[in-house]
């Protein structure tokens, strides 16, 4: 239930094409990254080898290959993908790993700076939504692990 | 004008409340009639939270956006993150029914229904088409003509547009017009649209980082822009710390980076102190110097109407 999922029809298409890569700002500056060859491994059912990879997390969401895209696919959508299969498997950056944590823990990634708000004469902070967050999300896995019952 | 909501986000809050303060500033000279409200929670930001659990990622920005839409609000944010993960994930309900029901399954359970209906808009493109570039020209005290601003859209701003509709996502001109109604020159230049590359920092690459930040740097350095503006919090973080970083280590660019509010701010009237612009790692001072020397300068064909039409030598 609300899971990741990735449109092999479109990815075939996306590997044939190619029309974004020049546009994206990752392909531009680093060296030696290219969506491309990950979107072959996975069609060539060989994605594994990029789990461990630092690539597949130098996407920077941007959305240019979104937006360049005659699917309004991207090859963003790959990216996504292959980050999600590395995080079930354990191998996310540990920034990735800290911030995830403070996120379920406290529903923010960091909380409200109070001795700088005081002394730039800013309100009280409204009060955060972290206990119903965390109903919310305890109940999103409940239903998860229903459906995988039934 | 409908009442609204401000979404801060968790990065303003966190590390550069004097964005809060100069928004908060802005806002209120306008008479806008914005709420602060109980409940948010982190938008979710798409590159953490997406990436580990997409289910966590819809409710989450579903809660958020259902906050809004029970009280009639729309939302406004300064955050060009948080705008665009909220309507990712509303263009994603709405189009897709079956998944809008399964969520809103989950929200009735803490009393809470997301219908999509408030409209959610990054700061410069709400400052643009519904407070307008007249009335804010009409409003401030004193224009930055002469002065050479380079602009950074931050991609959040613009991108997705299927979601965002805020402008065109490859050409886009609202924070442009905004500048030029203030009186800048808005300069264009190769890098100009070029992502911050801030998202680096976040998987601990911070060279390369690091070496995103340089190539629109060494651009405006060479250019001779007199600032950076722009209306984002990770591109704030990105230009201001890593370039005060840069130049801890000898690499000099001295580009002062400045958020929308702070430059609106000063157009209104404001000082820098009052909007806590001394709390940057970049020094300001050259702009703010150039600006003083500018106004110190006689106005536009200052005695020519007098000189056409004074008293004539010859009688």
């Amino acid at each position: 239930m609300l899971e990741a999922k990735l449109d092999l029809k479109l990815l075939e298409m996306c590997s044939k094409c190619g029309a974004c890569y020049s546009i994206c700002p990752s392909c531009v500056n680093i060296p030696g990254y290219d969506p491309r060859a990950v979107i072959k491994s996975i069609l060539d059912g060989e994605h594994e080898k990029w789990i461990n990879h630092h690539s597949i997390w130098e996407c920077l969401e941007c959305h240019y290959c979104l937006e360049m895209c005659y699917q309004h696919y991207g090859f963003e959508s790959a990216m996504t993908a292959m980050r999600n299969i590395a995080t079930r498997k354990g191998a996310h950056p540990p920034q990735v790993k800290r911030g995830w944590d403070m996120f379920v823990k406290t529903s923010r990634l960091g909380e409200p700076a109070l001795p700088a708000r005081k002394k730039l004469g800013l309100p009280e902070p409204k009060a955060s939504g972290a206990e119903e967050f965390r109903k919310l999300y305890a109940l999103l896995n409940e239903k998860r692990a229903q459906h995988k019952a039934e | 004008m409908k009442e609204f909501a401000v979404f801060w986000g968790c990065t303003i809050q966190t590390r550069f409340p004097f964005i809060e303060k100069s928004t908060r500033m802005v806002l209120e000279s306008f008479k806008l009639p914005y709420r602060d409200i109980d409940g948010f929670t982190c938008c979710p930001e798409k590159s953490l939270v997406n990436n580990v659990d997409h289910g966590a990622f819809v409710v989450t920005a579903a809660r958020n956006v259902a906050l809004v839409d029970e009280l009639g609000y729309d939302l406004v944010s300064p955050c060009t993150g948080c705008v665009s993960n909220l309507a990712t994930v509303r263009g994603e309900l709405n189009a897709n029914p079956r998944e809008k029901a399964e969520v809103n399954g989950l929200l009735k359970e803490i009393g809470r229904e997301f219908t999509g209906t408030a409209s959610l808009k990054h700061l410069v493109p709400f400052f643009h088409d519904t407070v307008g570039v007249h009335t804010i020209k009409q409003k401030i005290k004193r224009d930055f003509k002469g002065m050479r601003i380079a602009l950074h859209y931050g991609c959040h701003m613009i991108r997705p547009s299927h979601a965002l509709r805020a402008d065109d996502p490859l050409n886009p001109v609202k924070f442009d017009n905004l500048i030029r109604g203030l009186g800048a020159e808005s300069l264009q230049f190769m890098t100009k649209l070029m992502c911050c590359g801030q998202g680096l920092d976040r998987i601990d690459e911070h060279d390369k980082a690091l070496d995103f930040a340089r190539v629109k740097l060494k651009e405006l350095k060479a250019m001779k822009a007199d600032a950076l503006v722009l209306c984002c919090p990770s591109c704030f973080l990105q230009f201001d710390n890593n370039q005060f970083l840069m130049e801890k280590e000898g690499e000099r660019f001295g580009i002062p980076v400045i958020y929308f509010t702070e430059l609106l701010g000063l157009a209104l009237g404001f000082s820098a102190e009052e909007l806590g612009m001394s709390n940057h790692r970049i020094d300001c001072a050259s702009f703010l110097t150039k600006w003083e020397e500018l106004s110190a300068k006689p106005a536009v064909a200052k005695g020519i109407e007098e000189g056409l039409t004074g008293p004539n030598a010859l009688g």
